[in-house]
């Protein structure tokens, strides 16, 4: 599916070429698009069209070649081919994540491991990770024959492997400032709101004794949403990232124990609120199923897997900077990918003064790099 | 020219190539910055010889950058094409000096040999 827009074009083919790209290499990216836009400028003799930017992309050709010739010193691993090393180790590092995340999760609200080597394995968090890994297996199979399909494609259409080793590209994908300041706004209003004595005095006893530390850890959260909102992906945030999430796993441990936190709701009686016994209502209504402790284990099991997934995010990436020689400190990036072409609203309402003369691109470009 | 002399002097040239390129990019550059098309462009109108292209040239400025040969700035004073400039260093400088007077003896001495042929 080929666009007609110039700078679509080129943001197609420099999708692909990231995929086969190390983490981190956005500068390789933008070097490259603003050579392709001045080539087809050239080529179209001041002015880029459709035409002029397949030419450009075309001259700079397949987009994994272009990418190992960046990459430079990857090496063959196995019978894997040098320029499928990144996408491939990244891809299973996120499956590998996903599982590990998922286990862990699955501990903390007391799975058992029994059924896992006897191959009856019905506890269905583990089953996930095993459901995983044998789709993924077909989808490799199946991906060997449509990807001879592939071969007539364009160079700006992502092949079916192509978007299958996308999924590498998005777990690894700093934070966008909206997910930052998300963190932020939550995590004051939660905050705030579990610490309103109309909300605290419908928590349970047990919990009541835990919740300023979930407070706390809530404020902490959203101190780390500023700092990425502000400062982007660097060392620092990362560590604080990996650091809290590792709290949280210890803070789960004790509230899985508390169980579902809230015992009463409020009620209107006459005009008058007052507070209503949920777990009196279930048992003296004898109804045998209570859902609520099983509602907690399930939010406890989401969180930890989460919190899981961040120290093994946040310790890769920490790695990496550090033998990339970026120390501890920096204005980082953000997630948000530049996009060349113009965004779906300015199209609808009309843009006209990001319009240069002589050119007719639009680029929804922040200025989000790196300064180091 | 038969197809053995032609393919003897393809594999010539891409030897001779090979040394040259990275003089060829300290010479340019110690001139004048450039980012990397502008250096893709001057080298091809300058040293038609070593016919770079772009996917020899920008490897070979990062390569040059990692072995602090070269640094580099980006600039986004037009937001739509961020340009990363090249520089030459002060270990840069030095190199291409080191490197101008080996070429240049080399030069000299090659000159003399095939002019003893001729």
């Amino acid at each position: 599916m080929s666009s007609s827009d110039p700078l679509e074009l080129i943001d197609q083919y420099l999708d692909r070429v990231r995929i086969y790209l190390p983490l981190d290499s956005e500068d390789v990216i933008v070097e490259l698009q603003t050579h392709l836009i001045e080539e087809a400028e050239r080529i179209g003799g001041g002015t880029m069209t459709a035409g002029s930017a397949m030419m450009a992309i075309e001259r700079m050709g397949d987009p994994k070649n272009v990418a190992h010739e960046y990459a430079g010193s990857g090496k063959k691993v196995g019978p894997v081919p040098a320029e499928y090393v990144a996408p491939l180790s990244r891809m299973l590092i996120v499956l590998a994540g996903v599982a590990l995340a998922l286990i862990v999760g699955a501990m903390m609200i007391g799975a058992t491991f029994s059924d896992l080597f006897g191959f009856g394995i019905e506890n269905w968090p583990f089953s996930i990770p095993i459901m995983l890994f044998i789709n993924i297996t077909i989808i490799l199979v199946i991906i060997g024959g449509i990807s001879l399909l592939d071969r007539s494609k364009p160079l700006t259409d992502k092949t079916t492997l192509e978007s299958l080793f996308g999924i590498g590209v998005e777990g690894f994908k700093p934070k966008t400032r909206w997910e930052a300041a998300g963190d932020l706004v939550m995590g004051i209003i939660w905050g705030v709101i579990l610490l309103l004595p109309p909300v605290v005095a419908l928590y349970t006893d047990a919990f009541r004794v835990f919740y300023i530390y979930v407070v706390v850890f809530l404020l902490l959260g959203a101190a780390r949403g500023a700092l990425f909102y502000l400062f982007g992906e660097n060392n620092f945030n990362l560590s604080v990232e990996a650091i809290l999430s590792v709290v949280w796993i210890g803070l789960a441990l004790i509230l899985v124990n508390v169980g579902f936190p809230v015992q009463y709701v409020y009620v209107n009686q006459g005009g008058t609120w007052v507070t209503f016994d949920m777990l009196e209502f279930f048992q003296t209504n004898e109804i045998p199923f209570v859902p609520f402790d099983l509602i907690w284990a399930f939010v406890m099991f989401i969180t930890v897997a989460i919190a899981v997934w961040r120290i093994i995010v946040s310790s890769m990436k920490i790695t990496m900077h550090l033998r990339a020689g970026k120390g501890i400190w920096w204005q980082g990036n953000w997630g948000e990918r530049r996009r060349l072409r113009k965004p779906f609203w300015k199209r609808v309402l009309g843009d006209q003064d990001s319009i240069q003369e002589g050119t007719v691109y639009h680029d929804g470009y922040m200025d989000s790099e790196e300064s180091q | 020219m038969s197809k053995k002399t032609q393919e003897e002097l393809d594999r010539w040239s891409k030897e001779v190539k090979r040394g040259a390129v990275t003089l060829a990019i300290l010479a340019l550059l110690s001139k004048k910055r450039a980012y990397g098309y502008e250096a893709v462009k001057l080298l091809d109108e300058t040293m038609s010889f070593l016919a770079l292209e772009q996917g020899t040239v920008y490897p070979l400025l990062r390569r040059l950058e990692k072995r602090e040969l070269l640094k580099s700035e980006w600039d986004y004073a037009d937001p739509t094409k961020p340009k990363k400039y090249y520089a030459v260093t002060e270990e840069g400088l030095k190199a291409l000096g080191a490197m101008t007077q080996t070429w240049s003896v080399l030069s000299r001495e090659m000159r003399d040999v095939i002019m003893e042929v001729e």
